[in-house]
């Protein structure tokens, strides 16, 4: 009997769209990663006031803090990738429906985009509470999309190794933060050359390829994790 | 043959023992007249041998991954196992020395923040395979970590420290221009304890394989 064929990018499009129409249908991951990141802003803003005002504090402990807002809002979110996969019992139907890079791809795109809204929401809202001025948006943007890309790579692949463990939410930290720790490094000076109006530097080439070897590790490694 | 190369090897770890506090001459800028300097025959030998245990631990996982021998599970668990006992050690004693030279015991110089990294990454690996039960699942995913890990690792033990441009710690042995900066008698005791102590390691590894695949066979009779 031969299978109906469908292309590879068909494949990941499909996961892609069944994972967004889930979650418009729930609204869970946005609820939940909005509102954490939001409080966490509140926190931040009480207890800071208007640090962006003096640019030496700005430079030093906003960049940060910003980073670490969106990392704690995507170990609380994104473990639901796969997670939700495992607790609805459809992981079966997945791996038999989709090839498992097409299914990598369709669910790194979804967690980039989820990512993408989170720091869309939450940049504005940080550069107003915190009086915050960027001498270089561009760069504060490329830097947020490059760091965004590479935590919905790492969390994507981490989230598949944690849905097939016993304490899933717990893991998923401890498993993600070592892997991300370059590509927040990174991240962060880019951060911090955007507020102060400097040039790039190394950092962006070096995050570009930390994403770019980060992908092709995640390509390459998934079907182990997610083909018995 | 086996017992030969042990006592030769216990001979080279005993000689670079003595060496370090008899033999190599106190290296120029460092506390206490330079004696401070003789941590490096055993923080960087200890530091190398962690590095060495993640590629092990990487390389054995790859080959697992491909032939799903449960030998090379346990050879890479091994590796990790043992590898995070000389990275604590790296740590603590670099730690220590830190104290000693640089009045603090840390100052997130880029390679402490590397063996820092590499502690968490070995602890995590260990934590995840605690928490899977089906030891064939528990085989692949715990695999495909430690070749991630295998994948992360230049950047944190390669990049991070050369962008940060300062570090406390003194030049690499190889520095940009790849010369030999160190002198002659300091660096063979500390090549020698090197090498000792990766002798170690694989002799450590080595038995904690054949006990994981012994106590298999047990199970199994």
């Amino acid at each position: 009997m031969s299978r109906r064929a469908s292309t590879w990018a068909a494949e990941a499009a499909a996961v892609f769209v069944k994972d967004w129409r889930c979650e418009y249908r729930t609204r869970y991951a946005l609820n939940t990663l909005g509102l954490f990141a939001f409080t966490t802003l509140v926190v931040v803003s009480v207890v800071l006031g208007p640090i962006g005002n003096s640019l030496q504090m700005a430079t030093a402990v906003l960049p940060v803090i910003l980073w670490l807002i969106v990392l704690f809002a995507v170990t609380a979110g994104l473990p639901r990738i796969f997670v939700a996969e495992e607790e609805t019992h459809t992981a079966t139907a997945l791996r038999l429906a989709a090839t498992p890079s097409a299914l990598f791809c369709g669910k790194a795109a979804y967690g980039f985009t989820i990512v993408t809204l989170l720091e869309a929401l939450i940049t504005p809202l940080f550069l107003a509470m915190l009086q915050l001025s960027i001498a270089r948006p561009g760069l504060l943007v490329t830097a947020l999309a490059a760091g965004g890309f590479g935590m919905a790579v790492g969390s994507t692949l981490i989230a598949a190794m944690v849905a097939q463990a016993r304490t899933r939410s717990a893991l998923f930290a401890v498993l993600l933060l070592p892997v991300l720790v370059p590509a927040l490094l990174f991240a962060v000076q880019l951060t911090r050359a955007a507020i102060a109006g400097e040039p790039p530097g190394v950092e962006l080439r070096m995050l570009l390829l930390y994403d770019g070897t980060l992908s092709v590790a995640g390509l390459m490694l998934f079907p182990s994790i997610w083909t018995p | 043959m086996r017992t030969l190369l042990l006592w030769l090897l216990w001979l080279l770890i005993a000689a670079s023992i003595v060496g370090a506090y008899l033999f190599a001459p106190p290296m120029k800028g460092f506390v206490g007249g330079g004696e401070s300097s003789r941590i490096l025959f055993f923080h960087v030998p200890m530091a190398w041998t962690s590095f060495v245990a993640f590629i092990v631990a990487g390389v054995w996982s790859a080959i697992y991954l491909r032939t799903r021998n449960r030998r090379h599970d346990h050879a890479a668990s091994a590796a990790v196992e043992i590898g995070l006992i000389f990275c604590i050690l790296a740590t603590v004693s670099g730690a220590i020395w830190a104290k000693v030279e640089w009045g603090a015991f840390w100052n997130w110089d880029p390679r402490q923040l590397s063996i820092t990294v590499a502690l968490i990454y070995y602890a995590a690996y260990l934590a995840l395979r605690s928490q899977i039960a089906d030891e064939e699942v528990r085989g692949r995913v715990a695999g495909a970590y430690a070749v991630l890990g295998l994948v992360v690792s230049p950047f944190l033990f390669f990049v991070a420290p050369r962008i940060a441009g300062f570090s406390l710690h003194p030049q690499p042995v190889l520095n940009q221009q790849m010369e030999l900066r160190m002198d002659h008698s300091v660096l063979g005791i500390l090549i020698g304890g090197s090498v000792g102590f990766m002798c170690l390691f694989f002799w450590l590894h080595n038995l904690a394989t054949r006990l994981a695949a012994l106590a298999d066979r047990a199970e199994e009779a």
